[in-house]
């Protein structure tokens, strides 16, 4: 139906409250779990599969298309295929993490449905060919993250969260629908390929830039852009540990890709327009992160406003719109995925033993538990781009696609932000791991082997990308290349016609 | 016939309205409703573009947005819903000014 990942996501998601039920009544806690990793794996392999397809695919474009132009289609390009590699083995490592994580909790055979559901989600957008489906994932996406966020419903805090969470969000999808509907309007159409052409041809410049108002704001809200982004440090520091790691480490970038993809494709005629606007929008989203994560006492927020102001880097690399530019943000989100991932999970194990976020009682954490405690340090130096790890590769390459794109005042901007950064990842290093124990601290206990294992990958891969980033730059290249192709995008659903 | 510009007005004018709603009441099930009033204006619109594409006939796409789009919200509202019955058994108040424990 949706090529064979999508379908093997879905199906599989639907199919786990089944799973769950017949393994509650065997008694066997742990199997929901399992199956959500193993439904990823096969995702995966599936994915694979496609991959090849694409490569050999005229244009490196397959499509899964009904009755074009009216219809809903899937268009998959590199591009498509290396963000949804992306989303699936982090919600790998996240998913095999929570079966230990989780196992006190009640509710898992819903937490992993809606687990799967927003992983499904995520890969849908980026393979969406028309506004209409994507908007479908979209909140597919959107609603399995609201729930997910207040799943310790017991708590008062993700409940108030995931409640502003709410509200904040689906004001943005609202927003999302408005712009589609001028869209509509218009053209006719809400078929990506279709409305390029569409609204270069006749449509007046207000209702152009109105709409384009709406649809940075609309998938702002989720891409945590800057007057937009408190919903993120409450949502991801009130959520469980596993899904703060997801919603920072890969759903947040799927708002910044779909907004990039959208303004790429349908908005290509106002180019001028939205590229100083995203430029000016990505410097306050950097120095607002930066300089909020400055003031907290809290590792989970710190950690939040730490994701804003890479969103800021990220966001800024899709603003010099070349391919250099395109490239590094898409590297940057692959290594940001990586490095946050780690330090959230690593930050799960601390809460889990220690029952307590605040940075004032985890004082030493990392001599109770050395493990840990330097996968943590990787995670903190990576995030902090010291050379030879990954970060430092893909934050430099960000800078150099914006010099060379001539926007060095931003640049500038970007680097002092990068330096003011460092002050507070030290400051984590050196809470976490060079001061004495607290008392808090002492009593925690060695994390369990489940736990370490997706940790220990992760480090590993926050190493291997830094020294050996040569592959991961080229795969980024290649889905750039296929982001910036807009006349083979258009092509392959409109050639027929 | 009503011109199609009447019809557009009213979106936005609902749109206006259910942001102002969400800014500024205080009782969470009217943030529910704001959400609500937001979505009918993209909805509205949707349904007058559609209907005024090309006389005498009503393009299906729009329609189908709607419909699909109807349902979504109506996830989205259960789930507020949910999440505002237990901030109910939390705080025995549905004022969002008195849960305002997270800090900025």
């Amino acid at each position: 139906m949706f090529t064979p990942p999508l379908d093997a996501l879905l199906m599989l998601m639907v199919a786990t409250p089944a799973v769950g039920w017949v393994a509650y009544k065997k008694g066997y806690r742990k199997v929901p779990g399992i199956y959500a990793s193993a439904s990823l794996l096969v995702a995966a392999y599936f994915l694979y599969g496609l991959y090849k397809e694409v490569e050999v695919a005229e244009n490196g474009i397959v499509t899964r298309a009904f009755d074009i132009p009216l219809g809903a289609c899937l268009e998959i390009d590199f591009f498509s295929v290396f963000m949804a590699f992306l989303y699936i083995i982090i919600g790998l490592f996240a998913t095999v993490y929570s079966i230990k994580f989780m196992e006190r909790d009640s509710g898992l055979t819903e937490y992993y449905t809606l687990m799967l559901g927003m992983i499904a989600g995520m890969t849908g957008i980026v393979f969406a060919g028309d506004f209409f489906t994507l908007f479908v994932f979209w909140e597919l996406m959107c609603l399995t993250s609201y729930a997910l966020v207040a799943f310790r419903k017991q708590k008062w805090e993700p409940i108030e969260a995931g409640f502003k969470y709410l509200i904040m969000s689906a004001a943005g999808s609202a927003t999302i629908l408005l712009a589609m509907s001028f869209l509509y309007g218009m053209t006719g159409t809400l078929n990506f390929a279709a409305l390029a052409d569409g609204l270069t041809a006749a449509t007046s410049e207000g209702w152009l830039y109105i709409t384009l108002a709406l649809v940075i704001v609309g998938f702002g809200v989720k891409a945590a852009i800057v007057p937009f982004h408190t919903w993120l440090p409450d949502a991801h520091s009130a959520a469980p540990s596993p899904i703060s790691a997801m919603l920072s480490g890969v759903m947040v970038q799927t708002g910044a890709c779909a907004l990039v993809r959208v303004l790429l494709l349908v908005f290509n005629s106002a180019q001028p327009a939205w590229q100083m606007t995203l430029a000016v929008f990505a410097v306050f989203t950097m120095f607002g992160g930066n300089l909020m994560a400055l003031l907290q006492d809290d590792l989970k927020r710190l950690l939040a406003f730490s994701t804003i102001a890479n969103l800021g880097y990220i966001i800024f690399g899709f603003a010099t719109v070349s391919h250099d530019g395109l490239t590094a943000s898409l590297f940057h989100i692959t290594n940001h995925a990586i490095m946050k991932t780690l330090l959230f999970l690593c930050a799960g194990a601390f809460i889990r033993q220690t029952k307590t976020r605040d940075l004032r009682k985890l004082r030493g954490i990392g001599k109770i538990m050395p493990v840990t405690g330097v996968f943590f340090a990787i995670g903190t130096i990576a995030i902090a781009a010291f050379p030879p790890l990954n970060g430092f590769w893909s934050e430099m390459m960000i800078i150099a696609a914006g010099v060379r794109a001539e926007m060095i005042i931003f640049s500038t901007l970007t680097l002092a932000n990068m330096a003011l950064s460092v002050v507070y990842y030290f400051r984590l290093i050196r809470i976490i791991i060079l001061e004495e124990p607290t008392k808090v601290s002492k009593r925690a206990t060695k994390a369990p082997v489940s736990m370490l294992i997706p940790l220990l990958i992760l480090a590993f891969l926050c190493v291997f990308i830094g020294v050996y980033p040569g592959p991961f730059i080229g795969a980024s290249s290649k889905a750039a290349e296929a982001l910036l192709n807009i006349e083979a995008y258009a092509d392959a659903v409109l050639g027929g016609l | 016939m009503i011109s199609l510009n009447y019809y557009i007005a009213c979106a936005v004018a609902l749109y206006i309205i259910g942001m102002y709603c969400l800014a500024s009441k205080r009782n969470m099930i009217k943030l529910v409703m704001g959400i609500e009033i937001l979505v009918n204006a993209a909805h509205l619109s949707f349904v007058a573009f559609s209907a005024y594409r090309s006389v005498g006939y009503i393009d299906p796409l729009g329609h189908a947005i709607v419909i699909m789009s109807i349902g979504f919200a109506g996830c989205i509202t259960a789930l507020a819903l949910t999440i505002v019955t237990y901030a109910y058994k939390h705080y025995k108040t549905l004022d969002v000014r008195k849960l305002r424990r997270l800090r900025w």
